[in-house]
């Protein structure tokens, strides 16, 4: 389970509805796989149950997650459409932690073997 | 619903509040802030008719508070400084707090004394100060009451308990709707926790509404800064 960050610039709902994604982008939550209930995420983040309804919602909104009456939210099998948004930001993240690479010595063309690498090991699991 | 609508009180020639209006919705959590002396504990005195208002009206679901006993067993009150009888032990509060509430439930007191690990054979006296907290709201929530008041409840509460304690309180607020307002200055926490804040300002109530659309409104503020802005930046401009 992720941990919510209260010095973080991101709002709460943001960062459940991130984590929830990131959750499901690493394959701790699989296809299928029922997401705690609001009122057992409720618990486990000490955030109000209205958030994280509406965490949930935006999520089934945006396709991650499904719903079925009286049984809980599920993993969708795949997504819809590309998050944009999401793809924007983790670019940006390996951009800076790029930079922080730079800084330390590592060279351009060492950095994008590793990538490589890297994405090659993870192609595999999902 | 409690709905508060032209509050006054002044003690002698000091005026605590006036011309306050509150609303705090069935179902939501509530936080109430505002600086030191700015009124809360007054306004929550009078909210749970301890204190009687000089002027204006409190109801709760449209009925007056004070001097209301069937209003009072609906609301469940942790004040900041507690106050226990004599030499009670927990088990003899709970069967005090079992004939004054109807709704009271004993697998929770049960549950929740024993997840807490608190003796309930032990006078209340006793306790350290911590624990006479955690005794306080295991009978209050316990009580199983429609509306929680919480006067700054949670400092003396080590992060274990704080974590407990609010998963019982968030429980009820999604299984049936329990409404809780809460003041305190641990603001880090109430951003979590609340869906709307009221800010005391004035004597009265500066600002009032849901904390998500305020913080979309001041691009992603947080809770402190939102409290500092509204009480120094608004009206500068």
């Amino acid at each position: 389970m992720f941990q919510l960050d209260l010095k973080s610039r991101k709002s709460i709902y943001e960062q459940i509805v991130d984590g929830c994604k990131e959750m499901i982008i690493c394959g701790d939550l699989e296809p299928n796989e029922k997401l705690p209930s609001v009122r057992e995420m409720s618990a486990l983040l000490t955030v109000n149950p209205n958030t994280i309804q509406k965490a949930y919602s935006r999520l089934e909104q945006d396709g991650w997650i499904y719903t079925v009456t009286g049984r809980g939210a599920f993993v969708s099998e795949e997504l819809h459409e590309p998050d944009t948004r999401q793809i924007e930001s983790i670019f940006e993240q390996i951009g800076a932690l790029m930079g922080q690479l730079r800084y330390l010595g590592v060279k351009g063309e060492e950095m994008i073997e590793r990538l490589k690498k890297i994405s090659e090991e993870r192609g595999t699991a999902r | 619903m409690i709905q508060v609508r032209g509050l006054a009180k002044s003690f002698g020639d000091f005026t605590a509040l006036k011309d306050l209006d509150m609303t705090v919705e069935t179902g939501s959590v509530y936080g109430l802030i505002g600086v030191n002396g700015s009124g809360k504990t007054t306004l929550i005195r009078q909210l749970t008719g301890v204190l009687r208002p000089d002027a204006g009206s409190i109801t709760i679901d449209g009925v007056p508070v004070y001097d209301d006993i069937d209003v009072k067993k609906r609301v469940g009150y942790v004040p900041d400084e507690l106050f226990f009888m004599g030499n009670y032990s927990l088990n003899a509060m709970a069967s005090f707090y079992r004939g004054l509430y109807k709704s009271w439930n004993e697998e929770r007191f049960r549950a929740m004394t024993e997840s807490f690990g608190l003796k309930p054979g032990q006078r209340l006296s006793r306790m350290s100060k911590g624990m006479q907290k955690q005794a306080a709201f295991i009978l209050v929530m316990s009580a199983m009451p429609d509306y929680l008041i919480l006067d700054e409840p949670i400092d003396g509460l080590d992060p274990i308990m704080r974590k407990k304690l609010w998963g019982y309180i968030l429980g009820d607020v999604a299984d049936r709707r329990l409404t809780v307002l809460i003041s305190s200055h641990n603001l880090r926490e109430l951003e979590g926790i609340c869906d709307c804040i009221g800010i005391i300002k004035d004597k009265k109530l500066g600002f009032e509404g849901k904390l998500d659309e305020l913080q979309n409104e001041l691009s992603d503020m947080s809770l402190e800064e939102i409290f500092i802005y509204e009480m120094e930046g608004r009206n500068d401009e």
